[in-house]
């Protein structure tokens, strides 16, 4: 689908249409995210593009050749789920692509500057067994 | 027209073919712009309609996408690019947009079943529809549920799915496929039986195909094959090249036998001027320059050896031919000798009969003149006791020394002794006189 990915973007694994594994870089000085590389794995259903993907961040940890942490963020839970109203049925667009969402999320983490996760962090983790189109969320920050 | 028409009318679904394409699955051969491409679907726009936002998708793209993203039943929804709130969906798209996309070359669909068509998008339909022998058709055998390929439907319309069996393996293959797959499951079967590689060197060997690798591993000759490979490769040029050099060779011998004709033509030439064996030199000497006048314009490398040759070539035409001419003068020479000797001896002979028959005459003489005095002599034995006899033969004696002086000299005082040695004389006397 892409044959020229964006600087900072990286394919990782694209062999089926169930799901895409990117490696995504912030490329600008902030220091929250430098010298730090995030996997997203893209879930797809049949109803792409119709519908969205499922997209969250995947933790390797730091023992393995590659490791990817989750990115500090106040709306990304430490489980690696994204509160974004671009990745939800409401605020997806079927123009969207695997690049446009990467892309999307890099500038999510460049303009952010607060070193946190979103409050109710622990509990959500702790007691979320939901698939992730399922939960409802409220999209409340227009600053991201 | 506004969304609730727009959902109504499916253009796509109302096509009358029976077997439409799926446009989206095409293969595309040649690139197009990205530009023509539909946002939602990323594929060439197919039946592309517009917003009022001037964005266009695919209607069926569009479609989908406002029965997902209208809120209940309302009048509008918003763009997939730009989020506008539109009510008004133009199916009125520019021609020049439905023309670049319908002429982006794609394959057949039946590649798969061996169509190599490329034909442009807009042509896909009727390809399929019309032209394609590849594309699959239901069996006519009612009973039977497989797919045949329209060119092998038969005119008897039988079924073409029983099966063959390989007469090696027990692998079947298809009456429809059987002459595609044949051949290719003869190149892939195992039991198959195939000579060794190293046949073309000698290696007899002749394994099912399960179990030529492990042969090829020990075969002797396999093992050599670069080596006898590289040897005929040399070999071919070896030839190749001697072969330039015999073609160089009979160049320079046609060059060569030109050369030696002209010589030849003019040697013989000045040979025509030169009669003595000093002038045939001087000419010797005058053809060496004619030689290397024409070495000279000669460039190649055999200018010396060929100069030499020629040379002595001409040199011994000349002296041949000299040798000749000597050979005439000799036999020219020969002939008139013994005519002279002839001539001289003819000569000699008439003076010897001249000789003879004068000899001849004067011995008749002396004869004839000896005769009475012989007679007178044989008479005179009688009276030679008579004196008178003595007196009367001198006047006779002075007689025959005048007449023949020679013989009558030599005869007068010899004949007393003569006599006896002679006695022929006596007989011959009789018969002559």
């Amino acid at each position: 689908m892409q044959d020229h990915v964006p600087p900072g973007i990286t394919i990782v694994k694209s062999d089926s249409l169930e799901e895409w594994q990117m490696d995504i870089k912030v490329l600008d000085e902030n220091p929250l995210y430098k010298g730090h590389t995030y996997r997203l794995k893209f879930t797809f259903n049949n109803k792409y593009p119709i519908e969205p993907p499922e997209v969250q961040f995947m933790d390797l940890p730091t023992t393995s050749e590659t490791p990817r942490p989750i990115p500090m963020h106040p709306h990304i839970y430490s489980n690696g789920i994204i509160c974004l109203d671009l990745l939800s049925t409401i605020g997806w667009s079927p123009v969207q692509t695997v690049e446009s969402v990467c892309m999307s999320l890099q500038s999510m983490l460049t303009a952010n500057t607060r070193d946190e996760r979103p409050p109710g962090d622990s509990e959500f983790v702790a007691y979320n067994r939901r698939r992730i189109r399922d939960i409802p969320f409220v999209y409340e920050d227009d600053n991201v | 027209m506004n969304i609730q028409d727009f959902l109504a009318f499916d253009s796509e679904a109302n096509s009358d073919h029976d077997m439409p394409v799926d446009l989206r699955s095409l293969d595309f051969v040649s690139s197009y712009d990205s530009h023509l491409m539909c946002p939602i679907c990323h594929c060439p726009l197919i039946q592309p309609a517009r917003l009022q936002c001037d964005h266009v998708f695919c209607q069926k793209c569009l479609r989908s996408a406002i029965t997902t993203f209208r809120s209940a039943d309302s009048e509008e929804f918003p763009c997939p690019s730009c989020r506008t709130p539109t009510s008004h969906v133009s199916t009125n798209v520019p021609r020049l947009l439905i023309n670049m996309c319908d002429e982006i070359q794609v394959r057949c669909p039946f590649l798969a079943e061996g169509c190599q068509e490329i034909v442009p998008r807009g042509h896909i339909q009727s390809h399929v529809d019309k032209y394609c022998g590849h594309r699959l058709m239901p069996c006519p055998d009612e009973s039977c549920d497989k797919m045949t390929r329209k060119k092998d439907l038969q005119q008897e319309e039988r079924c073409m799915h029983s099966y063959y069996q390989c007469s090696r393996c027990e692998q079947d293959i298809m009456e429809q496929d059987y002459e595609r797959e044949l051949k290719k499951h003869i190149e892939t079967c195992t039991e198959v039986v195939s000579p060794c590689v190293a046949s073309k060197y000698g290696c007899a060997a002749k394994i099912r195909r399960a179990e030529i690798a492990a042969h090829e591993q020990s075969c002797p000759l396999v093992s050599i094959g670069p080596y006898l490979e590289s040897q005929n490769t040399r070999l071919n040029s070896l030839e190749l090249t001697m072969r330039h050099l015999q073609q160089r060779n009979e160049i320079f011998e046609d060059g060569l036998s030109n050369i030696r004709s002209k010589l030849l033509e003019s040697a013989r030439a000045s040979e025509g001027h030169l009669n003595s064996g000093r002038a045939a030199a001087e000419g010797e000497r005058g053809r060496q320059n004619q030689v290397d006048d024409l070495d000279d314009s000669m460039n190649s490398s055999n200018v010396f050896s060929s100069n030499a040759t020629t040379y002595l070539l001409s040199l011994h035409e000349s002296l041949r031919e000299e040798v000749s001419q000597m050979s005439h003068a000799l036999t020219d020479l020969d002939a008139r000798a013994s005519m002279t000797i002839m001539n001289e001896c003819l000569r000699i002979k008439e003076d010897m009969a001249h000789t003879n028959a004068a000899v001849n005459s004067v011995r008749m003489q002396v004869q004839w003149l000896m005769n009475p005095r012989l007679h007178n002599g044989a008479r005179a034995g009688g009276m030679r006791t008579n004196a008178s006899a003595a007196g009367t033969e001198s006047p006779r004696s002075q007689l025959t020394s005048t007449s023949a002086p020679g013989p009558s000299q030599a005869a007068g005082p010899s004949l007393g002794p003569l006599r006896p040695r002679r006695p022929s004389d006596s007989g011959r006397e009789g018969t002559k006189l």
